[in-house]
């Protein structure tokens, strides 16, 4: 198949959804072209824009891939935002308790910390599949709860920062800080980090016999458990990666952008991840690209929200259509 | 002490029924084979939509008649993507899980715009039913409540009666064994299919609902709070048996309920503790019942007749 019949749908996928949030958005008496054009240029109009659009691109493929790569291996992980989450809690904690430290040992510290939160918070979902064959699905959205009101305990307890008007914690210590790339507008280099585990992870699930394991149990866990795969091995390993990516996103958001863990940096990237994940259909090679494309939209939406005061839920909707229409890409082709 | 005992199960009573509704509405649909993930998607809709509706109307019933029939077409498109299109059930429930999330705040915030006092809705009214609601200690918990909660009891019931004690709940509970011997019998699993889905939409968008006409008096962003995904937990808890569920969901809501006053009262554990406490409790529920629970056969698969075998 050539790559224009490859695109093909997905191009049409996404006129079709802008032509139905355009009927509805010219019926709510808005001015249709000026939020189109918005929402697709607001990123490429000025460098705070791009900048802006390159700081969403960041935790959205690396929460993309907290999706993916369990979707590699035929399980659901819902539990993203848990794990972004308990990633940021762990940086935050490395950070502001070793603040002292030189940068060449607190930085890794930092990051590491967010990693390895992000991948217990993976583990207990995936111990419990494991262990008493709990519907992975449901664990990991419970652990996102569990972690809204953990970071919620961190922000208001002993490392609270009285000054702030919402739950806060102090800075981390100056050696905690990711470099920047550019200063003004800011953009740290978490980004070139992103990329990178992009990259690996591509590389992992399409060049190595670990990842050909884990694509081809959730390909066909019968036939790979005959050829001596051990699946429920490679369900766990899998959840354990994904939380592992999503604490990194979350260690980023400490370490890149606010320097201390503020409640709410979750946003709504677990929902966006996801939603990336399905259009890339679980390909770990086309998620970067995926996630760029929303990440365009969700500056556009929230410029859009600013000077037209449509609301932001408007886009995602219709990067929900997006994904409905390329689901359904899949039915039209089948017959 | 006994009042306060009577307050608390009046309360449990009370806040069972978003779980009642929702684990009733998933267990039909996954009777059929059907597993919806989209509940917290559906509720909040049904939620939006409920306390939008009654707000501009000024009737709660017409609030949660419109909640319904959102449900129902929640429950419609679940059928039509997994039952005519043979959709994975699991990405659609999803999919549409988004479009509610985005949908219950977009229309809000479209309607009555970006305000810092939100309307109020009046919220339901407790009907005490004559002479029953007299009896000393089991009047006032029981039959001193609203509405909705009476009608949770008696779907429930109605269920129950219906799955395992007609001819068509036996064809209906067929299909989500196994499709293949029930389509050989004559029994049309395709509209099975279609209906238990639609009227369990109905029944999930009627559990949003709830939420506001019952709580808050108005629509929060993310209001359920993960009461969808608790409903899942306790079909699974239940058994995916309509009596199971109403008895599980008493205990769902204990949990809640003990969470929040315990909050009120005070305690030397931090407040966030008690927060996390029904998720953590749910989750231990399920490692004591998961592997016991009865699950429909078919569940979460579609059936394709042209194919040679399931």
């Amino acid at each position: 198949m050539t790559i224009a019949k490859k695109i093909l749908p997905y191009l049409l996928a996404v006129v079709a959804s802008f032509v139905a949030a355009g009927i509805f958005i010219s019926l709510m008496g808005f001015d249709v072209f000026k939020a189109y054009q918005t929402i697709l240029f607001t990123s490429f109009r000025t460098p705070n824009g791009f900048i802006q659009t390159l700081l969403k691109f960041i935790p959205l493929t690396l929460l993309a891939l907290a999706f993916t790569i369990p979707l590699n291996a035929g399980k659901f992980n819902i539990g993203g935002e848990g794990q972004m989450m308990a990633g940021g809690i762990g940086a935050a904690a490395m950070g502001i308790m070793f603040a002292d430290l030189p940068a060449i040992i607190l930085l890794p510290l930092v990051i590491l910390g967010g990693v390895v939160a992000g991948a217990l918070w993976g583990l207990v979902p995936a111990w419990l599949l494991y262990k008493f064959n709990i519907n992975e699905i449901l664990t990991t959205v419970l652990f996102n709860f569990i972690a809204l009101f953990l970071i919620d305990y961190v922000c208001t307890g002993p490392w609270r920062d009285p000054a702030a008007g919402h739950p806060t914690t102090v800075l981390i210590g100056r050696g905690g800080w990711l470099p920047m790339l550019v200063n003004n507008p800011p953009l740290h280099s978490g980004i070139i980090l992103a990329v990178l585990v992009a990259i690996g992870v591509y590389i992992y699930t399409s060049r190595t016999t670990g990842g050909f394991e884990l694509i081809a149990t959730g390909a066909n866990p019968r036939a790979a458990g005959v050829f001596g795969i051990n699946t429920r091995r490679m369900f766990v390993l899998s959840l354990i990666l994904g939380g592992a990516v999503a604490g990194l996103a979350g260690a980023f958001e400490v370490a890149g952008n606010q320097h201390r863990l503020i409640e709410g940096m979750q946003s709504n990237f677990l929902q966006l991840g996801m939603i990336i994940g399905l259009i890339s259909r679980g390909n770990n090679g086309a998620v970067p690209f995926v996630a760029f494309m929303i990440a365009v939209l969700e500056v556009g939406a929230s410029a859009m929200q600013r000077t037209m005061m449509i609301p932001v839920e408007m886009v995602f909707i219709v990067e929900a259509l997006i994904l409905l229409f390329v689901l359904l890409s899949d039915v039209v082709r089948r017959k | 002490m006994d009042t306060m005992i009577i307050e608390f199960l009046r309360l449990v009573l009370l806040s069972m029924v978003p779980f009642v509704l929702a684990g009733q509405g998933t267990m039909l649909g996954g009777r059929t084979g059907v597993f919806n993930v989209a509940q917290e998607g559906m509720m909040l809709v049904g939620a939006s939509v409920g306390f939008l509706v009654s707000f501009f109307s000024g009737s709660i019933f017409l609030g949660i008649i419109v909640a319904m029939l959102s449900g129902a077409l929640f429950g419609f498109a679940l059928a039509y993507f997994t039952t005519s299109l043979k959709m994975n059930q699991f990405v659609i429930g999803l999919s549409l899980f988004f479009i509610g999330l985005g949908v219950s705040t977009l229309l809000p915030k479209l309607i009555l715009g970006i305000t810092l006092t939100p309307p109020l809705i009046p919220t339901l009214k407790s009907i005490p039913i004559p002479l029953l609601s007299q009896i000393p200690f089991i009047g006032p918990i029981l039959f001193k409540q609203n509405i909705l909660v009476y009608v949770s009891v008696l779907v429930s019931i109605g269920l129950w009666y219906f799955l395992f004690r007609t001819q068509k709940g036996l064809e209906l509970r067929s299909v989500g064994e196994y499709p293949m011997t029930a389509d050989s019998l004559g029994i049309n699993t395709t509209k099975m299919r279609y209906w238990s889905t639609i009227i369990g939409g109905m029944l999930i968008g009627m559990a949003g609902a709830y939420l506001p006409m019952v709580y808050a008096g108005t629509f929060t962003e993310g209001m359920t709070m993960g009461r969808g995904w608790l409903a899942i937990a306790l079909t699974f808890f239940g058994g995916w048996s309509p009596l199971p569920i109403l008895y599980g969901s008493l205990f769902f809501s204990a949990i809640e309920v003990l969470a929040f006053r315990v909050q009120v009262i005070g305690s030397f554990l931090p407040y966030q503790i008690l927060q996390m406490f029904p998720y953590i409790a749910t989750i231990l529920v399920m490692i004591f019942t998961f592997k016991r629970s009865r699950v429909p056969a078919f569940l979460g698969n579609n059936y394709d007749r042209e194919k040679r075998s399931l």
